[in-house]
This record gives C-alpha cells, sequence and structure tokens, in this order.
C-alpha cells in the first residue's frame, strides 16, 4: 500500500507542476491574443490606458469562462487512464 | 565540441530508446508448453530486472518467481515483420504493483492459470498472444515480464501494437505542445527583458568603448609599435 501512497504523492507533484505550467502558457496566449486583436482594432496604437482596461476586460472574462477550469483535466486524465489501465490489464 | 555534441545526443538518444523498448507493451504469437515456479536470488544489481510486486518484496533476498515457458514465432525489426521459424522463450511472471513500469498489473496468479489453461503440444497447438514487456538476456537471467495472454486462432495472426500508437502520437503531440509553451514563454517573458537588458549592456558598451578608445589612444601615444 506504501506503493500507491508513493505514487500519489509523486503523481500529485508532477500533475501540480504540468497544472501550473499549462495554466501560465494559456493565459499568456489568452492575454497576447487580445493586445493583437487590440492592436488590430486601432492600427495607430490608440490610447494605452484603454489598450490595458480591454485587456485586463478580457482578461477577467477568461478566468470567469469554462476554458481555465478545463486545465483542471490535467488532474482528472491521469487518474482516468490508470483505472482504464488496471481493468483492461487485470480485469478483461 | 561538434563531436562532443554529437556523442552526447547518441548517448541521450539509445538511452531512450533502451529504455523505451524496455518498458513499452510488445505482443508475441506463442504457443505455452509449460509453466514454473522457481526460487530467485536479488540481492545483486540485476535486481533492477525483476519486479517489485509489494513493499515487503523491497528488502527479500530471494523469493518465488512463476515463469513461463513457450515456443514463440520469431520476428524481426521488434515484432514488425513475422517469421516462419519458431524458437524459445520464458517470461517471468510477477505483478508490478504500484510501481515503475506502471503497468497496474495484480493478477499475476491469474494469468499463471490462464497460461496454464492454453497448454499445449507441437502435435496439437494452440496460440496465443503474450503481451510482455522487457528482455530476455541469457547471461544476467533476466526474463521479460509476461502481462498479458489470449488465445488466438492460428499462428499467423498479426498483432496491432495499439498502445505503442498512441503513446508515440501522444508523446509527439506532448513535445508540440512543450515546444509551443517555450516559444511562447521566451516571446513573453525573456526577449523583452533581455531585450532591455541588451540595450543598456550596448549603451555600457559604447561609453566603455569611449572611454577605452580614449585611454587607448595615450597608451599608444607612449608605445612605438603601431596600433593594432
Amino acid at each position: 500500500m506504501l506503493g500507491l501512497v508513493k505514487l500519489i504523492i509523486f503523481g500529485f507533484v508532477i500533475l501540480t507542476v504540468i497544472y501550473v505550467l499549462v495554466w501560465l502558457y494559456s493565459r499568456s496566449v489568452r492575454r497576447e491574443r487580445l493586445e493583437d486583436q487590440w492592436d488590430a482594432d486601432n492600427p495607430e496604437g490608440g490610447d494605452p490606458q484603454a489598450k490595458e482596461t480591454y485587456v485586463e476586460d478580457g482578461m477577467k472574462d477568461y478566468h470567469a469562462s469554462i476554458r481555465p477550469k478545463l486545465i483542471l483535466l490535467v488532474y482528472v486524465i491521469p487518474v482516468v487512464l490508470i483505472v482504464a489501465v488496471m481493468i483492461v490489464i487485470n480485469w478483461s | 565540441m561538434v563531436y562532443v555534441k554529437w556523442f552526447f545526443r547518441i548517448v541521450v538518444f539509445v538511452l531512450l530508446f533502451g529504455v523505451l523498448h524496455y518498458t513499452l507493451p510488445q505482443h508475441d504469437v506463442v504457443r505455452v508448453v509449460n509453466t514454473y515456479q522457481e526460487r530467485q536470488d536479488l540481492n545483486d544489481w540485476t535486481r533492477i530486472f525483476w519486479a517489485q510486486p509489494d513493499d515487503q518484496s523491497a528488502e527479500l533476498v530471494n523469493r518465488d518467481v512463476q515463469f513461463i515457458q513457450t515456443v514463440r514465432r520469431k520476428t524481426w525489426l521488434f515484432g514488425f515483420v513475422p517469421r516462419e521459424s519458431t524458437g524459445v522463450m520464458v517470461y517471468r511472471n510477477e505483478d508490478t504493483g504500484w510501481s515503475w513500469p506502471f503497468y497496474f498489473k495484480f493478477d499475476t496468479a491469474s494469468l499463471q492459470t490462464e497460461a496454464d489453461d492454453l497448454r499445449s503440444t507441437a502435435e496439437n497447438p494452440k496460440w496465443a498472444v503474450m503481451t510482455h514487456y522487457g528482455w530476455r538476456m541469457e547471461l544476467l537471467s533476466v526474463f521479460p515480464n509476461a502481462v498479458a495472454i489470449r488465445q488466438v486462432d492460428s499462428p499467423d495472426y498479426y498483432p496491432i501494437p495499439w498502445f505503442n500508437i498512441f503513446f508515440f502520437v501522444f508523446l509527439g503531440v506532448a513535445w508540440l505542445f512543450l515546444r509551443a509553451m517555450w516559444r511562447q514563454f521566451r516571446e513573453r517573458s525573456i526577449d523583452p527583458v533581455v531585450d532591455s537588458a541588451g540595450e543598456a549592456w550596448e549603451s555600457a558598451d559604447q561609453r566603455f568603448d569611449d572611454t577605452r578608445g580614449r585611454l587607448r589612444r595615450w597608451i599608444d601615444s607612449w608605445r612605438r609599435s603601431p596600433r593594432r
């Protein structure tokens, strides 16, 4: 049973590292897209203050949406895979 | 330097290939001849080629291990090209438990029973697909670990390695994703810092050049040799 405990602890640490990296990446991509969108709408640059407001509002919408919650699948998918592997190997 | 780089790359590639070839599942078309159980000594470095079925087995100096003796269809190219000839292969049958490699195999006793049930003779053969991982190394008494067995109709059955296909597709996707993450990080976090640092460095460098230029000209004015 100690093996299971070890697997859970190490698995949790590794998956948390992956979760944080994906979370940062997804946020960064969204922010870049918002900035690009603003630059496309305002070819001459526009007001930097307004741009910041626009980007921050977009980020707020992003954090409220389902997308950042989907990153939690990083924890769910490996557990599902492990259960599937156990069933296939041992009980089929 | 080029040789060092290539040496390093080849070593990494060979190690990676070795680990994957040892760990990933492979399928053999076999005919089970017999099964047996034998006490194995585990107190030297070849311990790494035996599984660790449960926690207390980590400290054991020896224990009983189950084996499955088979006649196997030979193949070329890691099982991709079947051959007409047959050879023998002996598999060990051990739980992998919760530890590496992650097969989560706990049904050793059931698998041994299934293998016993499939025992057949050369005159009246029953063929089966044996899923296993690991290598057979006679010199070190190393055996591949059987993971699953199922009966097939003929020795010409061609097992498609679905798991490995998905695994390598996943590996490729993961690699692309990692690269995209790294590029995003570099573009958004490193480059702006490096650019501003680069500008600061250039202006400092320019000031240094100006100062040194004056100093150098003054020193050179005392020398006879022409300035390089």
